[in-house]
């Protein structure tokens, strides 16, 4: 790993676009998922997207090879989100998904028709709709470490708190999601 | 059983489902009894068990569009990048140039108007301020010249609102 981040920062040095491409393919699914998670909306996300890797392009030169560029790519986005976030509206993250806005598109788990994969995409909607009621800093280190299957450290990095807030962030947002769960078992 | 038990073991059922206590084998152990007794945790457990297969389960992808837009996005970009570096790279180069031949340029005509000085037996204070005169002048030229031009726009407008 320590290699690939090695090339990695050396192509970003370079500006080399093919790197870009590549890194583009790579990552398209999961940062999409983790502005998705941080912004709730699918456009935002979308332009969000398209500017994380413009600023991959002009700021890769600081990308530190020591650690994993998906940890660094992910710190980068949610920057841009803050950033767009206090030109929109002056408050915390916590807000952006109060404006009832539907978010996470749960499309179509797969054509098998049987009553369990009913329920589960059921049940999977109703999670949805309960991350959408999440703070965003639960909501982010739960995307990140059950989506992402960031370790905790990577999560502390990405979102520049101390591991005991992680730790924090993690219990309290399974907590709270427990509720929806139940909702959907009913 | 206190509620600090109950906080203990469902703060541990959050961080095991992290993967990042299961070195930790005393907790586990007192997690694995404390499971044995409490319903309340042991449902609490089977829910963040679930919970956290729903939310892997939630399929979010980025469209095709999306990904080639990007990809033209970050190439075009990357085109002006490398454009400005050139056009910065030949500003640097020519205001290089300029100050060099600037530098010769004042040390040749500071030793020419010593040596007319000289042969024109002249004080030296004299073909000094020569010398400051004749390199002030174009700058003092262009300085009148554009306030001229500035003046004459200003009276030429003038006279269409007068």
């Amino acid at each position: 790993m320590a290699q690939e981040s090695t090339e990695i920062a050396r192509g970003l040095r370079r500006r080399d676009p093919d790197l870009l491409d590549r890194l583009i393919e790579r990552y398209q699914h999961r940062l999409l998922r983790y502005l998705m998670c941080l912004t709730g909306r699918r456009e935002l996300a979308e332009d969000l997207f398209q500017e994380t890797w413009i600023r991959v392009l002009e700021r890769g030169h600081q990308f530190n090879d020591k650690y994993a560029f998906g940890t660094w790519l992910f710190a980068v986005a949610r920057n841009l989100v803050i950033d767009h976030m206090r030109r929109k509206q002056p408050a915390s993250l916590d807000g952006l998904l109060n404006d009832g806005e539907a978010a996470f598109d749960v499309p179509a788990t797969g054509q098998a028709s049987a009553f369990d994969t009913t329920l589960q995409r059921e049940q999977n909607e109703h999670i949805a709709a309960g991350m959408q009621h999440l703070p965003a800093e639960y909501r982010e280190a739960l995307v990140l470490r059950f989506q992402e299957g960031m370790s905790l450290d990577e999560i502390a990095s990405v979102a520049r708190v101390p591991l005991g807030t992680v730790k924090s962030r993690i219990y309290r947002g399974l907590s709270a999601l427990e509720p929806w769960l139940k909702g959907a078992a009913l | 059983m206190t509620a600090d038990a109950h906080e203990r073991a469902r703060k541990l059922i959050a961080l095991d489902s992290s993967e990042e206590l299961s070195a930790d084998q005393s907790s586990n152990a007192w997690l694995v009894a404390h499971l044995e007794t409490c319903a309340s945790c042991h449902a609490f457990a089977e829910n963040v068990g679930e919970t956290i297969r729903g939310l892997r389960a939630i399929p979010i992808a980025a469209e095709r569009s999306l990904v080639s837009t990007t990809q033209m996005r970050v190439r075009r970009r990357a085109l002006e990048l490398q454009s400005q570096r050139e056009r910065r790279w030949l500003v640097s180069v020519s205001c290089t140039a300029v100050a060099l031949c600037a530098l010769l340029s004042t040390v040749a005509l500071w030793r020419g108007f010593e040596w007319l000085g000289t042969r024109a037996q002249l004080a030296s204070s004299v073909w000094q301020v020569g010398f400051l005169v004749f390199c002030v002048m174009p700058a003092l030229l262009v300085g009148i010249l554009l306030l001229a031009k500035d003046k004459h726009l200003a009276d030429h407008t003038g006279s269409y609102t007068g």
